[in-house]
């Protein structure tokens, strides 16, 4: 995968996420999910990875399907106290709705990791995009997992003081959260700051036209992944509507 | 007392960062850890403090394992102190910082003053008791957080790279901070560069290069 064009992942990253938004029938969720995986084990991604990742969203997940079958009007009711609807399928059926699309969002986003930084503002760029604005995702993608790593620090340093998060109280836990929020926002503030002084002193923007090294050039095979993602699409909404 | 009985480490499956590794920690010595960036030193120090766990073999943090405890429950055995002092500060005062455990242990206020009043001087912080943490030089940042996790009173310091930052002076109240410690019976590892802070304060010297521990005695 890692010699597809960074802008042919996007296609297919677009192609895969505006999927999971429009669609509503939950068989088609399934499909659109299979191929997502497809196309990241193909990238080289691994599904147990992946499941991982996903594992974090399952407490969501079960919070979705009750506000839902709660909050919902209709549906028949599967689980039921003293007449009120707790768990109802209508609830389920949304609830899982929303967690598919979840996972399908986040997983088919693993595709573009297969590009380095470098690559993916260079596709960006050649896509019109201007650089300033193709260089910022780019510093997004970059520090996020620098923030991931910040943030676990903190978690471990205030575990570090004899501080068990899984046994004080709901509000005081909140509190202690918020502490962790502190120094993440500042050292954000900080990280941008210094890099932009840091980009300014390597001369960021001095000049209106940038010339690159390294120019992208789309080869058949990413005009036939492209041109499959569209069919892909076509497809799955014209199976869509038919189903409505 | 820390105990480590053949252990052996790696954050990817490529590379060993540390290999059967036999090494005792004795309450009330102080330990000093040396040897080349990239050795191995910091990783080491984590798996004393159960933050990192044993990619094979057992570490014994007062005769249990690491793997049976958790993090807050090492943390009120062990304090340690980071390379990067700023990982380790959350609050939004200095005062707040020194006040943070006690707080959420519903401490008396009168006591909880008294303890960060005493903190406070002890590490000159008086003068900056009100700032936001993160405004601090790097010195300060240091001295709070070594004051923060004394706050705790653990019976063992895990400090890495402690002396970074600090002048002279800093660095000799730092000198009298372990002396005390040490005479409290507080066991130390610590991994330092500064040779003069490691003759002055050395029990034992142990040295981490590729992978390997010697231990210097």
């Amino acid at each position: 995968m890692s010699y597809l064009d960074p802008r042919t992942k996007l296609v297919m990253v677009l192609t895969v996420s505006s999927l999971a938004v429009l669609i509503t029938n939950l068989y088609l969720l399934i499909l659109v999910q299979i191929i997502a995986v497809a196309t990241v084990t193909a990238a080289g991604g691994s599904i147990l990875d992946m499941l991982k990742k996903l594992k974090k969203f399952l407490l969501i997940f079960v919070v979705i399907v009750f506000v839902q079958s709660i909050f919902t009007k209709g549906g028949q009711p599967l689980w039921q106290v003293m007449n009120f609807t707790i768990i109802s399928d209508l609830g389920l059926f949304r609830g899982l709705q929303m967690i598919l699309r979840f996972f399908i969002i986040i997983s088919s986003a693993s595709i573009m990791t297969t590009s380095t930084p470098r690559e993916i503002i260079q596709g960006l760029v050649q896509c019109k995009i201007p650089y300033e604005m193709a260089f910022m995702v780019t510093i997004a993608i970059r520090f996020l997992p620098i923030l991931r790593d910040e943030a676990n620090d903190i978690l471990t340093a205030i575990q570090l003081r004899g501080i068990n998060l899984r046994q004080i109280p709901l509000l005081k836990r909140l509190k202690t959260y918020s502490y962790l929020l502190m120094p993440m926002i500042t050292s954000v503030l900080l990280k941008a700051q210094e890099l932009s002084i840091a980009m300014e002193l390597r001369a960021f923007r001095a000049y209106p036209q940038r010339t690159s090294l390294r120019v992208l050039k789309m080869q058949r095979l990413d005009y036939l992944v492209m041109a499959v993602c569209i069919l892909v699409f076509l497809i799955i909404m014209v199976l869509a509507l038919k189903i409505k | 007392m820390i105990v480590l009985e053949n252990v052996s480490f790696q954050y990817t499956k490529d590379r060993w960062i540390l290999k059967q590794v036999d090494l005792e920690i004795e309450n009330g010595s102080c330990t000093f850890i040396v040897g080349p960036n990239g050795g191995g030193k910091t990783t080491l120090s984590k798996l004393m403090a159960g933050i990192l766990k044993p990619t094979s073999g057992d570490v014994y943090l007062d005769q249990q394992n690491t793997k049976d405890l958790e993090l807050y429950q090492v943390g009120t055995k062990v304090g340690y102190l980071f390379q990067e002092p700023e990982r380790q500060i959350f609050a939004a005062t200095v005062k707040d910082e020194l006040a943070f455990v006690m707080d959420l242990k519903e401490m008396a206020q009168e006591e909880i003053r008294k303890r960060v009043e005493a903190a406070l001087e002890q590490f000159q912080l008086q003068e900056v008791a009100n700032s936001f943490p993160f405004q601090l030089s790097r010195g300060e940042k240091q001295r709070l957080a070594l004051a923060a996790i004394l706050m705790n009173e653990p019976s063992f310091l895990i400090l890495d790279e402690p002396t970074t930052g600090l002048d002279r002076e800093r660095k000799k109240i730092l000198s009298q901070l372990i002396e005390q410690l040490k005479e409290q019976g507080i066991g130390m590892v610590i991994i330092s560069h500064d040779e003069k802070f490691i003759q002055t304060h050395a029990d034992r010297v142990v040295k981490v290069a590729g992978g390997e521990v010697k231990d210097g005695g």
